[in-house]
């Protein structure tokens, strides 16, 4: 995908966005440089592991970073408009109608203090000159259609008479109330049931078919990106260190860091002692070290490695941010038997 | 809710004895004899003696105890309080008096306070670090730490002296009491004396209240569900009142219920400089002169208020939060 966007079938390109947050101890670059497009209709998973700067990147589409964190630089093309470059009342008119969220604490993204019908309603109302009533019915008939069953009564319950699977529904239907073209969905699932998890991912596949709409899938679970996305970026460290379609990343990944991640999925029927994990941990934002982030876990780690590795294009729209891609594809290089117990 | 309000009255029963038992043996141990001003050489040991016996003084404490505290609450009888060691009347009577100027005095501040602070607060807070927040906050810590009493002699001097002499005489707030001779309750002349005090006791509870609000509409600003207002395109206006102020008053609300007691104990250093003829000036001065049927009854008006104080809180906790259910 960093290839040539194939013209008006991109809906959504992210290009060299950075978001830093001042802090006591200095400037956390939290997204640093971070590029990728959705396409119409499609789902983009975005992976990695935690604090590599996936919330942000979502929140900063929507110009939703809050101080002491601030966009430095880039841009967000939707429609034709840079989002970044929009005044106070645009931006507005973009958040929760054309492209809406969901959050990964369903506990406490709804306020406790309103129905839960009422909260949908207002979304409805803030993007259509439609009348409370109307709203209303809006809410009920989305809450039925996410699968909350006596919808009309559940609608005038409060957030906390309703289970945390039932919330992140009444997030999804709040979501949906205004027929967005792209959902970015931030871990929708983390903070649910095992069960609940594959009910709500069920939902929104759902959902998201009938709709045609595109999505921005964030999560850490490689599986799930192999089930729902079409395309991924996997972040390490504030930036993008591979990129591609869903099925050659999963088949061939180039990264070693992309590799690390797949070995870590359990497969089943797969007897192993343990699971590989990557080893070490990920750089203090604060503090990161010269040349390649990964460097330091990195099993192939060169002298060139000392040198920051750019992003690589790899043909057929992938990419890979690794000095043994830029170097033309290393002979296989074979996983070392270390760690295994 | 009934039951909840009924439950809640049932249990604060043995609070108020235990209340009463303490209050009791504190002003029974206390130093200091409510007959020691007769004690001059003029007056004869017998009229001490035929006193103290009248006061009951001499029986032992518990039944000192037993005798007020078993007619305490027959609040219909005038009596059921005593009479006052220093003048004679009763003290129910008394204190009955002093209510209405206390309640006056303090639900005026009050009604200032919430009416400043609350807006106050909520600026700083929207403007986290920024000069005004700065100021406030700074400002705020500065009064809240400085005595009442002092706060007090500043609005005397400003208002009733500095202001006429700067003024050649054309505003002068009047120092003392809450009525002018001859103006025979003219709500004017009340509401020009009740200026200065007001003033005074505000000030302290604005910069107190005030901080208080900015905390918790800051901590509400950073709640998930202010940045899913955002996220779903609400206008800004929307999301601080609709969302977040309505999420930051909670807290606030409990505050007002626990500030009752206050209330209706008074503000004695306040009401004693302004010479406010309310219960905060008349505790000053029952216990100036050890007259202890009146100190007993007042502490254990406020012994009481704290306890209503509470329940009303807790009710309208429940009335403000739709996630607590009684
Ligand atoms: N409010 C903040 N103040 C300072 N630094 C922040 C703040 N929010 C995020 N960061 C920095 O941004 C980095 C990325 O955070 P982000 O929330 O995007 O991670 P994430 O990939 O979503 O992780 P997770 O999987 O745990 O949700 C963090 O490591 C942190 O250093
Ligand atoms: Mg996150």
């Amino acid at each position: 995908m960093s290839g040539d966007p194939v013209g008006n079938d991109i809906l959504l390109s992210v290009r060299d966005l950075r978001t830093a947050f001042d802090t006591m101890d200095g400037t956390v670059k939290a997204v640093d440089g971070v590029s990728f497009a959705i396409r119409r209709g499609e789902t983009l998973g975005v992976v990695g592991e935690s604090g590599c700067g996936k919330s942000v990147t979502a929140l900063s589409i929507l110009r939703l970073i809050e101080r002491p964190g601030r966009i430095v630089g880039g841009s967000v093309d939707f429609g034709g408009r840079d989002l970044l470059a929009m005044s106070e009342s645009e931006i507005r008119d973009v958040r929760g109608n054309r492209i809406a969220m969901i959050f990964q604490e369903p506990m406490t993204s709804l306020n406790p203090v309103y129905t839960c019908g009422r909260q949908i309603a207002e979304t409805v109302q803030a993007h259509r000159s439609v009348s409370r009533a109307e709203a209303w019915e809006k809410a009920v008939e989305m809450l039925d259609l996410v699968g909350i069953p006596d919808a009309g009564r559940r609608a005038k319950q409060f957030p906390h008479q309703m289970s945390g699977g039932m919330r992140q529904r009444v997030m999804i239907a709040m979501a949906l109330s205004t027929d967005p073209d792209l959902l970015i969905a931030d871990e929708p699932t983390t903070a649910l049931d095992v069960t609940i998890q594959a009910q709500i991912f069920e939902l929104i596949a759902r959902l998201r078919e009938e709709r045609r709409m595109a999505m921005l899938l964030i999560t850490h679970d490689l599986g799930v990106i192999a089930e729902m996305a079409d395309d991924v970026v996997v972040m390490y460290a504030g930036q993008v260190v591979e990129q591609g379609d869903v099925r050659s990343v999963m088949t061939d990944p180039h990264h070693p860091y992309t590799r690390g991640l797949l070995a870590s999925i359990p497969r089943i029927g797969e007897r192993r002692h343990r699971l590989e994990v990557i080893p070490g941990v990920v750089p203090n934002p604060l503090n990161l070290p010269a040349g390649c982030l990964f460097r330091r876990r990195c099993p192939y780690a060169m002298e060139i490695c000392e040198t920051p590795p750019h992003l690589t294009d790899l043909g057929g729209g992938r990419s890979s941010r690794c000095w043994l891609d830029a170097e033309g594809r290393a002979p296989e290089v074979t996983l070392p038997e270390a760690a295994h117990g | 809710m009934a039951t909840y309000i009924l439950r809640r009255t049932l249990q604060a029963i043995p609070i108020i004895i235990g209340i009463s038992v303490v209050v009791f043996a504190i002003v029974y141990l206390a130093p200091g004899d409510p007959t020691a001003r007769f004690r001059t050489p003029k007056v004869p040991p017998e009229q001490i003696e035929a006193l103290i016996r009248a006061y009951g003084l001499d029986r032992p404490v518990h039944e000192q105890y037993i005798s007020w505290a078993s007619t305490f609450f027959q609040v219909w009888n005038p009596d059921a309080w005593g009479y006052s060691f220093l003048s004679g009347d009763p003290v129910l009577e008394k204190v009955l008096y002093r209510v209405p100027p206390t309640l006056l005095l303090m639900g005026s501040a009050l009604l200032v306070t919430i009416v400043v602070a609350i807006p106050v607060g909520m600026l700083a807070a929207l403007r986290q670090y920024s000069l005004t927040d700065k100021v406030i906050t700074t400002l705020s810590t500065f009064t809240y730490a400085i005595p009442s009493f002092l706060v007090g002699a500043y609005a005397l001097y400003f208002g009733a002296v500095l202001l006429p002499e700067l003024t050649n005489g054309a505003i002068k707030f009047p120092s003392f009491g809450m009525e002018s001779l001859g103006s025979r309750g003219d709500p004017l002349d009340l509401l020009w004396h009740l200026i200065l005090p007001v003033l005074t006791l505000s000030v302290i509870s604005i910069a107190g209240w005030s901080r208080y609000m900015r905390s918790s509409m800051l901590d509400v600003l950073h709640q998930d569900y202010v940045r899913t207002a955002k996220a779903k395109g609400l206008p800004r206006r929307a999301v601080i009142y609709q969302h977040a102020l309505r999420n930051a008053l909670i807290p606030i609300v409990t505050l007002i219920g626990l500030s009752i007691p206050g209330l209706i104990a008074g503000a004695a250093i306040t009401e004693t400089i302004f010479t406010w003829p309310g219960l905060g000036s008349l505790f000053v001065e029952a216990v100036g002169t050890r007259d202890y049927p009146v100190v007993l009854a007042l502490t254990m008006v406020g012994g009481v208020a704290v306890i209503a104080g509470n329940l009303l809180a807790d009710i309208l906790y429940g009335l403000v939060d739709p996630r607590i259910r009684y």
